[in-house]
């Protein structure tokens, strides 16, 4: 089984009578337990591909399929079924809901379509927040982090409903030398227990040194 | 849904001091919606229980008869005139059995009533004879209470006068005057007591005997010429004078058909009170609708990482329309209990001139489960488009902002 796989993907933006082509018919396949980087200069199309990829955008034209099926004429309430079900998403800014604790942020992917924080979500966010070694902030408002701890936070968020794949755009953009190495070191040790497949958007080499095999983008295609 | 609730109130308790704000807008509304309602309620109920008070709920009176003065053949008439006889209750003691059976019932009056005037020297002043027995002499109007001068006493053959015809004719308690009534029988009878009841052709139109005096001056020997009745709740008037009329081959009226201008007066209150009323809803949807607008433009960042994860725009929209129905709840709930507040204190704190309350307020009366109903479900349709503005949030536009 495949896991992603993008053919002939475009798209384009119209501003006033002027059309921008960003993606120039991108292939790309992406296999179950892979960590790929996805590399390219500012301005590429690396966040609009990812955005495609994550069902957050619809392409131009191109065919998108995710676990050998295809993606084309699903309604907004399927998509939104699949990203909550099989995708986890790492932004480079942690976009934690403030009003709400660590524990709360993990466990809103799964409590959201629940109904409610069941024993069983509350059990599976405080161990996911052990685990990006935050235990001991369970509790905390998610204002009251720092920068890497909230970032910790959205990596244990996207792992909640045990997501086949993890989207990650410039995950470590935002944070200092130290704080980006213990989230990679994070990100790869999850790939590598539970064989969760990662697409890491990053212009930075050292990041993309860390993945199994790296994708360049350049002028909106595939180099 | 339990979840979205959750959400809202998080929401809700995060940003306390616009929440705080907004609730006590819509408490605010609701004070001035509950007030009005109290107000015009206790408007109306005070100017019924003022008509009420002192008229019979109930008047029955023999069916019309028109009499044929001149013959069928006019040629030889002017005009062909008509007149009515003179009508009378003669089998009255059995209606009155009858009324008296009924419930609801509290007084039943029979009265022997005409014209006449009050002569005293050179002046002359028409007035509207009311026959009763003494002993019922409050069961209509309450006699006795009005009396400024002399007493309410008519087994001792005396007049009862109002206070503007007195004054006309420059009578006290215990003068003799001269009556004469419309059958042309004069007779001198003494002023017993003088009335004032507050309505002016009351006060100076009507004089109350003994029924025993007023059956030889307006030559009615066993009839009589009405029957008033009193009810202790004056709102099922029609329906008991529906009931006698099924059951008595008399004329019955309700109260209500005698007072159209009063039930006219009142359902035009009525109506400026729903205006109103409208008005307050109106401004409590909108401060709601903006508010929550507002709190959709900066949460969009909130909104578009929920929609990434994968939480259906339902959710979004139930967690606004959620916070529209706890601000409605909350500021109806305080609003009706401050409303309630303010107008027992208006109607028992504050006391006019006379000592009685300052407005006509009916504390009771404010509609409070009608505001609550209509401000929550007000609130959760006000909260409607904002709630579509976020659910219609485009995810990577958001978190992009």
């Amino acid at each position: 089984m495949t896991l992603l796989k993008a053919e002939g993907i475009t798209k384009s933006f119209r501003t006033g009578d002027i059309d921008t082509l960003v993606l120039k018919g991108v292939n790309l396949v992406l296999e179950p337990g892979e960590m790929v980087a996805l590399s390219g200069p500012s301005g590429s199309g690396k966040s609009t591909l990812l955005n495609i990829l994550g069902l957050l955008m619809q392409p131009s034209d191109g065919a998108l399929s995710f676990m050998d099926k295809p993606m084309s004429g699903l309604t907004d309430k399927q998509l939104s079924a699949i990203r909550n079900t099989h995708y986890g998403f790492v932004f480079q800014f942690h976009h934690l809901l403030p009003d709400f604790t660590a524990m709360e942020n993990v466990a809103f992917p799964a409590a959201a379509p629940a109904g409610g924080i069941s024993a069983e979500i509350r059990d599976r966010a405080k161990m996911l927040l052990g685990r990006v070694d935050l235990t001991d902030r369970i509790d905390f408002a998610a204002m009251r982090l720092s920068g890497g701890q909230k970032q910790r936070v959205a990596i244990a968020r996207a792992l909640m409903n045990k997501p086949e794949l993890v989207l990650a755009d410039e995950p470590t953009g935002s944070l200092d030398r130290e704080n980006s190495a213990r989230v990679m070191a994070l990100l790869r040790e999850i790939n590598h227990e539970d064989r969760t497949s990662f697409l890491i958007s990053t212009h930075d080499p050292e990041i993309a040194k860390c993945c199994d095999r790296q994708i360049n983008v350049v002028d909106g295609r595939i180099a | 849904m339990l979840f979205a609730l959750r959400v809202a109130f998080r929401y809700l308790t995060a940003n306390r001091v616009q929440s705080g704000l907004l609730i006590g807008g819509v408490a605010l509304s609701v004070i001035v919606f509950v007030f009005m309602t109290a107000l015009i309620r206790g408007l109306a109920l005070f100017l019924t229980v003022q008509t009420t008070g002192q008229i019979a709920h109930v008047e029955m009176e023999p069916p019309r008869r028109i009499a044929e003065v001149m013959g069928p053949d006019a040629r030889f008439a002017a005009q062909p005139i008509s007149t009515f006889q003179r009508q009378q209750i003669r089998n009255w003691q059995l209606m009155v059995d009858q009324a008296e059976q009924l419930d609801h019932v509290v007084a039943v009056v029979p009265e022997v009533n005409g014209n006449g005037f009050l002569v005293r020297g050179t002046a002359v002043a028409p007035i509207a004879l009311q026959g009763i027995d003494p002993s019922q002499i409050d069961a209509i109007i309450p006699l006795s209470k009005s009396i400024i001068d002399g007493s309410a006493d008519l087994s001792t053959g005396g007049l009862l006068i109002g206070a503007e015809l007195a004054e006309d004719l420059g009578l006290r308690a215990g003068v003799p005057v001269i009556l004469r009534s419309d059958r042309g029988i004069e007779r001198l009878i003494p002023v017993t007591g003088i009335f004032r009841i507050g309505l002016s052709n009351v006060d100076r139109r009507v004089a109350y005997l003994s029924i025993a005096v007023a059956r030889p001056l307006l030559a009615l020997p066993n009839g009589v010429t009405s029957v008033s009745i009193k009810l202790d709740d004056p709102a099922l008037a029609p329906l008991i004078a529906e009931q006698l009329k099924r059951q008595l081959p008399l004329k019955v009226t309700a109260w209500q058909e005698k007072n159209r201008n009063l039930e006219t007066a009142l359902e035009s209150q009525g109506r400026t009170g729903n205006f109103i009323q409208a008005f307050a809803l109106i401004a409590i949807m909108i401060s709601i609708a903006s508010a929550l607008l507002l709190t959709s433009v900066r949460r969009r960042g909130e909104i578009g990482i929920m929609r990434s994860f994968g939480i259906s725009r339902g959710f979004v929209a139930s967690v606004f329309v959620f916070q529209g129905v706890i601000i409605g709840l909350a500021g109806s709930l305080i609003g009706s209990a401050l409303g309630y507040r303010l107008c027992l204190f208006l109607s028992e704190g504050i006391t006019g001139p006379d000592g009685g309350p300052l407005l006509p307020i009916a504390p009771a009366e404010g509609g409070y489960v009608l505001v609550i109903v209509l401000t929550v479900v007000g609130s959760a349709i006000s909260a409607i488009l904002p709630a579509q503005a976020a659910a219609r949030l485009d995810p990577v536009e958001a978190i992009q902002q």
